[in-house]
C-alpha cells in the first residue's frame, strides 16, 4: 500500500497537480489505513461509497487549492447531508440529516473528501470520549489510554495519520485537551470565528468548531477555509476571511508572552510543569518576555462552565424526544411516556445526569442564583483576559495537568471529567481562541500538550508561535515511529 | 348580583403579517398544504439555529409605538422551556426580561365614556405548530411553526364585558389598519385569552383564565357566562377554583381544560443564539413615520365632513376605500356622493368583477368629475350606473363616456319645468289626487316625467320640481 498520507499537504497538492496520483489513491490508502487501526475505534460511520464515488468525480476537476481531494474526517456532532450523524448517542443513532452544516458545505466547496464522521463523548459531554455509546476510542500512543474527549476520535484519527485533517467541537476544551492527549494541533478559534450552523448544540454560548491536524501549518489552512460570516448563525463574525498561515515563520523576537500563576500552580502535574519551563526557557531566549499574570476568578471557571453549559444543554437536548426524528420507543401510552422512555432509554448516564443538573439550575429562583450569577463572572473573567491582551500577545500554559490517563478511570467520578478541563475552559468563558501544540512527551512517552490563548480574533499571531515552538522543538510526532 | 365587581385582564397573540417567519425563511402564509411551508430550522432539526427576520421587528415595534409604549431599546430574546408536541424545540423563543414595549396603554369609548387600559408589555414570540387530532391518532402542521406572534398584556383594567370586547375591538382596528395583522380571529391570527375574577371588596377575587376565545361577541358572552358562574361559586359558600378554561360557544358556557399548578416553571434563560437587538432613535423615527392615519382619526374626519357614522364605519371597515376616499379629503368634492358610491355602485362593481380599486381605469380625476357632476346635477344615480363599467373599464373622460353613449343630460330647469308643465296637463285626475291627499299619485307623475326625458333627467332634481310645481 501506498504512503501518500504520510505526506505534507503541500506534497500531496504538489502529486494531485502533476497528476502523478489521483484522490482516489488518498481515499482508498485512508480507508486501509482506518481498517488496520480498527481497534482504535476513531470513527462512528465511514462514508466509503460517497468517498469513492467523490474521488472519482474530482479525477475531472481542476486542482484548485492546497486541500482539493485531501480526506477529512468529522466529529459526529457536525451535521452531514445523507451521512449518519448520531452524536454518539442511542437517541440518534438511526439519524441521516438531510442538510449539511455551513463547515460541511465549506469543505465539500473545497473539493475535499469527508472519509468518515468521528467517535466522541455522547452529546460532546465528557473530557474522555468514554460516554460514547459506540465505546469509546484509544490513544494512538498507548491504546489502554484515554484519547481524551470530546474530540477523542478526531485527535486519534489524526495522531495515527488515518487521515491528515479532522473537524472537532470545543466547548470546555473539547479540540485543546484530546490534541493535547494525543499529540496534535488542535485550534478552539475565537466565538463567532466559525459559523455553528449544524453543530449539534451543546452550551450555545461557549460552542466552537475548528481544525484537528498533524501540524500548524496545515491547522492555519484548514481554518482559512472554515471562517466567514454565515447568516444562518447569528453569532457569526462580520470579520473578513483572512491568511492564517501568513506569520508562520516569522520571529518570534520581542513577543510579550504572559503565563497566569494558576496555569504554573500545584494542580499542575510535574512532568507538565517541567515541559512548560523548558518551553518558556526557549521563548526568552529568542527573545520574547515571559511575564506571569494573574486572571480574575479563573480558578472558579470550572464551576461557571457547568452552570452555563448545562443549563444551555438542558434546553438544547429537549429536542430529542422521539417525535421528529431520532429514537423514539414504540407504542408509548400518551405523550409523557413517548418523552418519558425515549429520553430514558436514549441518552446515556452522563447525558441525562447534565439535563437534570441543568434543568436544576434554571429553575425558578435558581436560574437568579445561579445561572444569571454565573453569567457576571464569566463577564468578570472576560473583561481580566481582555485587561491582559492590552499588555500581551499572547498567554501560554498547559492545556491539561496531567497526559493521558486509562480506559476506564474516573469513570465513577461525574467530576473528574470537568476537573480535567481546568486549564481550558477559561478561554471558552472568555470566548477566546485557544490551542494545543505538543511541547514533549511525559511517562510512558505519552505526548504533552502547550496551550496558547490569543486575544479576540488573533488566530494568526497563535499559529506563529505555535510554528516557532513546532520547528525548534522538532518531535517526533507520528506514534507509529516510536511503538 | 349588582354588588360584584368583575375584574377582567386580557392577552392578545396577534400574527404578524410578514413574507416569511421570524427565525427561517419559510414562507408565513395561512391555509397551505399542511407541512408545505416549513424548513429544517421550524422543525427544530438537530443544529439549526434561528435566523431573525427583522420585518418582525418593525412590525412589532409598530404596534409598540401604536400601543403608546415605552420601547426596550436593547433587546433580547429568551428561551421558554416546556415540552408539548406543538413546540418543535421543546422550548419557544420569546421575550421575557426585555419585551420590546411596556407600559402602554389603549384608550376606549364604552357608553360615550372614555378610559385608558394600561398595557403591562407587548412581546415578540415564535407560534407553534398546529396540532390536528383524529381518531386516536394526533397530526402536527409545521407551517404555522416559526409564525411571528406579538402577545399584548393588558393590567387588569377592565370591569365589564363591554370593556373587555371595546378593548380587543380597538386593538383590531388599530392592527389593522397600520398593517400590522391580519387580525383574523375565526383564522386563528389573532387569539385572545380573558383573565376574571369577581369580588365584594377591593381584594381581587380567584381569577379563572379563558383561552382563546374565539370572537369579540364571545369575549362578552363568555365573560357574562363566568362572572355568573363565579358568583354563584361565592354565593352557595364555595370558592373559586384557579383554573383554566374555554368557552363552548353552543352551551353558552365556560368548560374547565385544567387546574393550574402553582408556578409554572419555564426555566427561562436568554437566549444565546440570538445577540441582543439595538433598537436606535433612527428606527423609532422611521417606523414612526409608516403608521398610517388610525380608524378613530379617520371617522372624526368622516363624521366632520357630514358622512353618517353608519357609512364611515362602513368605510373604515374597508381600509383600500378609506385610502382610497383619503385622497380626496382636501379636494373640496361632495364626501358625502364620494362615499355614497364608494359604498354603493363601485363597491358592487368591484365584488362583481373580483377587482381592486387600483386594476381600474377610474382615475382621481374621473372619480372628482363624477362626484362633481353628480353633485351638480349634471350626472344622475341612474345614469352613472349605467355607464359605470365604461368609467371603470375605458381610458375615456366622463364627459367623452357620456357623449359616446349618446346620453344627453337635461339639467336645465326650465326645460325640465315645461316638460312638468305638460304631462301635469295631460294627468289632471293624478294631480287631484295628489292634491286630496294620495300622496303615492305623484310617483306616478315621477314616472311619466322620467318616461316624457327619457331618464336623462336628473331624478332628485325632477322631483324637487315637480313638488314645487304641485304646491302651487
Amino acid at each position: 500500500m501506498s504512503k501518500y498520507l504520510d505526506l505534507s499537504i503541500l506534497e500531496i497538492n504538489g502529486l494531485l497537480k502533476e497528476k502523478k496520483i489521483k484522490p482516489l489513491d488518498l481515499v482508498l490508502e485512508a480507508f486501509d489505513r482506518i481498517e488496520r487501526n480498527s481497534d482504535l475505534n476513531a470513527f462512528i460511520t465511514l462514508d466509503r461509497e460517497q468517498a469513492i464515488a467523490t474521488a472519482k468525480e474530482l479525477e475531472g476537476k481542476e486542482v484548485d487549492n492546497l486541500l482539493f481531494g485531501i480526506p477529512i474526517a468529522v466529529k459526529d456532532n457536525i451535521v452531514t447531508k445523507d451521512l449518519r450523524t448520531t452524536c454518539a448517542s442511542h437517541i440518534l443513532d438511526n439519524f441521516i440529516p438531510i442538510y449539511d452544516a455551513t463547515v460541511v458545505k465549506k469543505i465539500k466547496e473545497k473539493n475535499m473528501i469527508i472519509i468518515g464522521k468521528t467517535n466522541m463523548d455522547e452529546f460532546a459531554m465528557g473530557s474522555t470520549s468514554q460516554t460514547s455509546y459506540f465505546g469509546a476510542p484509544h490513544n494512538p500512543w498507548d491504546h489502554n489510554k484515554v484519547a481524551g474527549g470530546s474530540s477523542g476520535g478526531s485527535a486519534a484519527c489524526i495522531s495515527a495519520r488515518l487521515v491528515p485533517l479532522a473537524l472537532g467541537s470545543d466547548t470546555g476544551g473539547s479540540i485543546r485537551q484530546p490534541s493535547s492527549y494525543c499529540g496534535i494541533v488542535g485550534m478552539k478559534p475565537t466565538y463567532g470565528r466559525v459559523s455553528r450552523y449544524g453543530l449539534v448544540a451543546f452550551g450555545s454560548s461557549l460552542d466552537q468548531i475548528g481544525p484537528m491536524t498533524r501540524n500548524v501549518y496545515e491547522n492555519a489552512l484548514l481554518l482559512n477555509i472554515l471562517c466567514g460570516r454565515d447568516d444562518y448563525d447569528l453569532t457569526s463574525s462580520h470579520r473578513d476571511v483572512e491568511d492564517f498561515t501568513r506569520l508562520i515563520g516569522e520571529d518570534i523576537k520581542g513577543m510579550k508572552i504572559a503565563v497566569p500563576n494558576f496555569f504554573v500552580s500545584d494542580i499542575v502535574s510535574a512532568e507538565v510543569l517541567n515541559k512548560l519551563n523548558e518551553v518558556l526557557d526557549l521563548l526568552k531566549k529568542n527573545g520574547a518576555t515571559v511575564d506571569y499574570i494573574d486572571i480574575d476568578y479563573i480558578d472558579n471557571a470550572v464551576t461557571l462552565y457547568q452552570i452555563i453549559a448545562m443549563g444551555e444543554a438542558s434546553s438544547n437536548l429537549a429536542r430529542f424526544d422521539g417525535v421528529r426524528y431520532g429514537y423514539s420507543v414504540e407504542n408509548p401510552v400518551g405523550i409523557d411516556e413517548l418523552y418519558s422512555r425515549t429520553r430514558g432509554e436514549g441518552f446515556g448516564e452522563e447525558v441525562k445526569r447534565r439535563i437534570m443538573v441543568g434543568s436544576y439550575l434554571l429553575s425558578g429562583e435558581n436560574a437568579k442564583t445561579y445561572y444569571t450569577k454565573a453569567l457576571q463572572i464569566r463577564e468578570a473573567i472576560r473583561k481580566s483576559f481582555l485587561k491582559a491582551f492590552e499588555k500581551y500577545d499572547l498567554i501560554i500554559g498547559p492545556n491539561a495537568t496531567t497526559t493521558a490517563y486509562n480506559l476506564g478511570e474516573g469513570l465513577d467520578d461525574p467530576l473528574k471529567t470537568f476537573l480535567d478541563d481546568i486549564l481550558v475552559i477559561p478561554v471558552n468563558m472568555a470566548g477566546l481562541p485557544g490551542m494545543n501544540v505538543p511541547m514533549g512527551f511525559g511517562k510512558g512517552h505519552l505526548p504533552i500538550g502547550l496551550q496558547i490563548i490569543g486575544n479576540r480574533f488573533d488566530e494568526a499571531k497563535m499559529y506563529k508561535l505555535a510554528a516557532f515552538v513546532e520547528k525548534e522543538l522538532n518531535l517526533e510526532l507520528d506514534p507509529r515511529e516510536v511503538r | 348580583m349588582a354588588d360584584y365587581k368583575k375584574t377582567i385582564g386580557i392577552e392578545i397573540h396577534t400574527e404578524l403579517k410578514t413574507k416569511t417567519k421570524i427565525f427561517s425563511n419559510s414562507i408565513n402564509g395561512y391555509g397551505k398544504t399542511a407541512n408545505s411551508n416549513v424548513n429544517v430550522i421550524d422543525l427544530g432539526y438537530p443544529g439549526t439555529l434561528p435566523t431573525l427576520n427583522m420585518e418582525v421587528i418593525r412590525l412589532a415595534l409598530k404596534a409598540a409605538l401604536l400601543l403608546n409604549c415605552e420601547i426596550n431599546k436593547e433587546m433580547h430574546f429568551d428561551r421558554k422551556n416546556y415540552f408539548y408536541p406543538d413546540n418543535p424545540k421543546n422550548y419557544q423563543i420569546t421575550q421575557f426580561e426585555t419585551p420590546i414595549g411596556v407600559n402602554g396603554y389603549v384608550e376606549i369609548e364604552v357608553n360615550g365614556e372614555k378610559k385608558k387600559i394600561r398595557i403591562h408589555d407587548i412581546h415578540i414570540e415564535e407560534d407553534t405548530c398546529k396540532s390536528i387530532h383524529y381518531k386516536n391518532h394526533s397530526f402536527l402542521d409545521f407551517n404555522r411553526a416559526g409564525v411571528p406572534l406579538v402577545e399584548i398584556v393588558t393590567e387588569a383594567d377592565m370591569h365589564s364585558a363591554e370593556e373587555a370586547m371595546a378593548y380587543v375591538e380597538k386593538l383590531r382596528e388599530l392592527f389593522l389598519y397600520a398593517d400590522i395583522s391580519d387580525c383574523k380571529i375565526e383564522e386563528g391570527s389573532m387569539r385572545c385569552d380573558v383573565n376574571i375574577s369577581v369580588s365584594k371588596t377591593a381584594e381581587l377575587g380567584t381569577r379563572a383564565e379563558i383561552k382563546n376565545i374565539g370572537s369579540i361577541s364571545n369575549v362578552g358572552r363568555a365573560i357574562e357566562k363566568e362572572a355568573a358562574r363565579q358568583i354563584n361559586l361565592l354565593e352557595s359558600g364555595r370558592e373559586v377554583e384557579f383554573a383554566t378554561y374555554r368557552y363552548d360557544e353552543k352551551n353558552d358556557q365556560t368548560i374547565i381544560m385544567r387546574v393550574k399548578e402553582a408556578g409554572n416553571d419555564y426555566r427561562y434563560f436568554p437566549e444565546p443564539d440570538i445577540p441582543y437587538v439595538v433598537i436606535d432613535d433612527e428606527l423609532i423615527e422611521e417606523v414612526r413615520s409608516t403608521i398610517p392615519m388610525l380608524a378613530s382619526v379617520r371617522r372624526e374626519k368622516y363624521i366632520e365632513a357630514g358622512i353618517s357614522l353608519l357609512n364611515a364605519n362602513k368605510i373604515i371597515q374597508n381600509r383600500t376605500l378609506s385610502n382610497y376616499l383619503n385622497k380626496f379629503l382636501d379636494s373640496g368634492i361632495d364626501l358625502v356622493i364620494a362615499s355614497n358610491i364608494l359604498l354603493g355602485d363601485i363597491s358592487a362593481y368591484l365584488n362583481r368583477t373580483d377587482l381592486e380599486l387600483d386594476d381600474t381605469k377610474l382615475t382621481d380625476a374621473k372619480f372628482i368629475d363624477v362626484v362633481n357632476k353628480l353633485s351638480s346635477g349634471d350626472l344622475n344615480s341612474k345614469v352613472f350606473k349605467e355607464i359605470l363599467d365604461d368609467v371603470m373599464e375605458k381610458e375615456q373622460s366622463l364627459d367623452e363616456i357620456i357623449s359616446s353613449k349618446g346620453i344627453k343630460i337635461i339639467s336645465d330647469p326650465t326645460a325640465l319645468k315645461k316638460i312638468i308643465e305638460e304631462v301635469l296637463a295631460e294627468n289632471t285626475t293624478s294631480v287631484n289626487d295628489y292634491k286630496n291627499g294620495n300622496t303615492r299619485a305623484i310617483k306616478y307623475l315621477m314616472g311619466q316625467i322620467m318616461k316624457q326625458t327619457k331618464g336623462s333627467a336628473s331624478p332628485e332634481l325632477v322631483n324637487k320640481l315637480l313638488e314645487e310645481e304641485l304646491s302651487k
